[in-house]
């Protein structure tokens, strides 16, 4: 097992340098220029040349491509991933200050979404083909369906606008993470009731379910303790992925409820042509995906016993 | 965001709005506050902003002044609503030649920390513009002297004759020397900064030691929204008194009930303009007659009803009118005539083909469109109406949008691929010259980027830069607003390489116990100290 895991961990290397290497490329691809958007951010919409070659030397884009990979990879070791074009603020600290409030968002929205998947997944599993299954199948399919923008307006006119229940948007107190939290958790328990559900029939039509019923365990530990369990393993890679995904920024639902996280930052700053903070993202962002990955493999071990015993896990 | 998904977002906004609306939505239809109304006891207003987009770090610090204006600080002299230079910090100001103008600064203006205003904090202003790179005046370390505590020379590093006209830039706000701009702006406003939370709000209380009328809110807390519909459903929600930024779709819908529409005059601008210089396959904008045909097939009138909606009105001028003073009536500009447009290119030989489109020589008349600064979608669905205004005549033209300003800046700059460009412009500063300049002046080997990128296509040439050199240099400013309508009246009228379609309106949804709101049509130089809120 501890063999497993030092290799999990020593592939993140190599991945981890491929990242940084895409994350420097990438924004160099794109049109446009950061020093222009640098200027017009401080409102200089003409500037002069002499202003123009001074902060391109101040930015350091006048090095060749590896040089500057190379100084910002060095830099990025070191946990200065420099500044932002547009804000002039640490593009570190700009994304550790915002990504709290993603994680914050991400977490409530998938926890949200386990808490609607699991059950319903599993009833429609064991009622399959009666009503609570149809039922269950049905709002997965429009959970599934509806985009999240058309779910926000929705939600926002209706507890917000009709019945002021709840804050169009923002994000100071409790009740402001509500809404965006339900909109990214329908979607995700949309998805996450289909897969449990077949996971769940899956795992109820194998042998050592058979087996335990024969035995006469009781039905609830059947269901929870050894087929559920057993299902967890795909549950919990797609959850994985989905959580990693929201970490990176929920852009549309961030934009929509004013959710000060990492998102809508990164869009603004893709439209700026901002290069430090997208090389940044694009590293912080991979990084938390081999982050997460790891613990999706490292969960396996608890879930899949072949793991603990040096086979192979069902993996992703 | 995709343009799709953008679109998309847009529908589905209207729809659902349609739905709930109609579903639970009470008709309201209350009345505009009357003339002689009871003021609120608390009064304090919270406005929903765009996106949160100050710079915070140090030397190119702009909190409080740029782009959001919370009226903290103050310039030396102020843009009007018809963007004419007026006094503001400044009494008066006076050129001196070559390249200097002399301010003499208010007397009696204290900063928000109960200091007075001198000629120091305005040269620790220029100073801290230096190590920002001079700004859009070019100052260097030299430019600011001291003649004594209320008068000051600045002298830009270059001559500029429209530096008095670009210091009304809310980024030359004037701050106390030595005060923490990053963290505590100190200036000289009718409100004073209270707090900042990037990217959630800032907040500003009223100055009572304000020099000028005392502002009767006394808080205002700007909330920033990045999505306009979700300000709009804040307004509707009463979480907020004041929205900018009104989406135009949302104009008509949202003024009902307690909700009303402000808008301001024109203050920005939609324009073509035509690739005069390009390769095959788009040297066609190189024929005078095809862009005059052009001129005169496009129903500006149509684009400002069903494409802005009727936020805007037809311009005959690039740039708000207004900032030409009398001598706007210089530029003329063009009508629909579709007889005329179709005359002048039988005239010039552009025979009308088997398919309706016309040929000369065996080549089609054939353009493309290129539709993409700043966003293709503010153009929406213009590009489609000038197509079917242009196949009338006989054009055939393609629509390319690009993403965004950087990718429409690249297609310009790698050979200009397209025949007639998109824009949309405002003007957030004096100077009447600026944008002719900017897109239109002559190349220069070794100048601006920018500049030589529009020159490549656009420039008009000798007689053009002539006019603006004339822009650039006259020290009047009717001068200036004459050399400047000359400039325009050769792009629009002489040359047709710039067709103006429509002035647009800056649109602000309020609700109606928000009173004296005057919508200022330049953005970042809006004014809330005349602004009350009834009760």
């Amino acid at each position: 097992m501890t063999r497993y895991i030092l290799r999990r961990i020593l592939y993140l290397v190599p991945v981890w340098l491929g990242i940084s290497i895409l994350a420097f490329s990438l924004a160099l691809l794109a049109p446009g220029d950061p020093v222009r958007s640098t200027l017009q951010a401080q409102g200089i919409d003409a500037p002069s040349v002499e202003q123009v070659q001074a902060l391109r030397n101040e930015l350091g884009l006048n090095d060749p491509g590896p040089v500057r990979y190379a100084k910002w990879l060095a830099n990025a070791v070191r946990g200065d991933l420099g500044e932002s074009v547009r804000t002039g603020e640490p593009v570190l600290r700009s994304l550790t200050d915002r990504f709290p409030r993603t994680a914050q968002l991400a977490l409530i929205a998938i926890i949200l979404g386990l808490v609607i998947a699991l059950p319903l997944g599993v009833l429609a599993a064991i009622f399959r083909d009666r009503p609570l299954d149809h039922l269950s199948r049905f709002g997965a399919l429009v959970g599934a369906s509806i985009p999240s923008f058309w779910l926000a307006y929705l939600l926002i006119m209706l507890f917000a606008v009709q019945l002021r229940m709840l804050p169009v948007a923002g994000s100071n107190t409790p009740q402001h993470v509500i809404l965006p939290a339900l909109t990214l958790a329908i979607g995700a328990a949309a998805s996450l009731t289909r897969l449990t559900r077949s996971a769940m029939l899956e795992e109820l039509n194998q042998e050592y379910v058979r087996t335990a019923r024969s035995k006469g365990l009781r039905e609830v530990v059947v269901l929870v303790r050894h087929a559920l369990r057993n299902a967890l393993v795909a549950i919990v890679t797609v959850t994985g992925i989905r959580l990693a995904a929201l970490l990176g920024g929920a852009v549309i639902v961030e934009t929509i409820f004013a959710w000060p996280g990492i998102g809508k930052y990164v869009v603004d700053s893709i439209s700026g042509r901002d290069y430090p903070t997208i090389q940044g993202f694009v590293l912080f962002a991979g990084t938390l995906v081999l982050l997460i990955n790891l613990v999706v493999d490292l969960a396996y071990v608890w879930l899949d016993p072949r793991v603990r015993l040096g086979g192979t896990a069902g993996g992703h | 965001m995709s343009r799709l998904t953008s679109i998309a977002r847009s529908l589905a906004f209207l729809l659902a709005a349609s739905i709930v609306a109609a579903a639970c939505a009470p008709a309201a239809t209350g009345p505009v506050a009357s003339a002689a109304p009871v003021l609120a006891d608390a009064q304090e207003i919270i406005v929903a902003a765009e996106a949160d987009g100050y710079r915070n770090d140090g030397k190119r610090n702009l909190l409080g002044m740029f782009p959001l204006n919370t009226n903290v600080y103050e310039t030396l002299v102020t843009l009007s609503p018809t963007y004419q230079v007026e006094p503001g910090l400044a009494t008066k100001w006076e050129f001196k030649a070559p390249n200097t103008y002399r301010f003499t600064l208010r007397s009696g203006v204290k900063f928000h920390d109960g200091s007075a205003l001198t000629s120091k904090d305005v040269k620790a202003v220029v100073d801290r513009i230096v190590t920002a790179g001079g700004g859009t005046v070019g100052v260097d370390e030299k430019s600011a002297v001291i003649v004594d505590d209320l008068t000051i020379d600045i002298t830009p590093k270059r001559t500029n004759l429209r530096a008095l006209q670009q210091l009304v830039h809310p980024s030359w706000g004037i701050h106390k020397a030595g005060a923490d701009v990053n963290t505590k702006p100190v200036g000289t406003g009718p409100f004073k900064f209270v707090s900042y939370t990037k990217a959630d709000r800032i907040v500003v209380e009223a100055n009572p030691d304000y020099w000028g009328t005392k502002p009767i809110l006394k808080k205002i807390t700007w909330r920033f929204i990045p999505d306009p519909n979700t300000r709009v459903l804040a307004l509707q929600a009463s979480e907020v008194q004041a929205v900018t930024a009104l989406p135009r779709e949302s104009a008509k819908t949202v003024a009902t009930g307690d909700i009303r529409v402000a808008t301001s005059k024109v203050g920005a601008y939609e324009a073509i303009y035509v690739n005069i210089h390009g390769k095959q396959p788009y040297d066609l904008g190189q024929d005078k007659a095809v862009r005059e045909a052009i001129a005169y097939a496009i129903d500006k009138q149509s684009v400002v009803q069903n494409v802005w909606q009727g936020n805007a009105e037809v311009s005959q001028t690039m740039i708000p009118a207004d900032i030409l003073g009398a001598s706007k009536s210089g530029v003329k500009g063009t009508n629909r005539d579709v007889a005329k447009a179709k005359k002048i290119l039988d005239d010039a030989g552009w025979k009308a083909g088997a398919d309706g489109i016309r040929e000369k020589g065996g080549r089609k008349l054939q353009l493309t469109m290129v539709v993409g600064y700043p966003s293709p979608e503010i153009h929406r669905p213009m590009p489609e109406f000038a197509q079917a205004q242009l196949k009338e005549i006989g054009i055939d033209m393609k629509i390319v949008t690009t993403p965004d300003t950087a990718a429409y800046e690249k297609r310009l700059a790698s050979g200009a691929e397209g025949d007639l460009w998109v824009e949309a412009g405002s003007q957030n500063d004096g100077n009447p010259c600026f944008l002719p300049d900017l897109l239109f002046a002559s190349p220069v080997p070794g100048g601006d980027e920018e500049s030589n990128m529009y020159g490549n296509a656009f420039a008009p040439g000798a007689k053009f830069d002539a006019a603006i050199k004339q822009c650039r240099e006259s020290t009047t400013v009717e001068d200036v607003q004459k050399a400047a309508a000359g400039a325009m009246k050769l792009l629009i009228d002489d040359e047709f390489v710039v067709i103006p379609l429509a002035g647009t309106f800056r649109l602000f949804g309020l609700s109606n116990k928000v009173l004296d709101f005057v919508a200022h049509p330049a953005g970042v130089h809006q004014r809330w100290d005349s602004v009350r809120l009834a009760k």
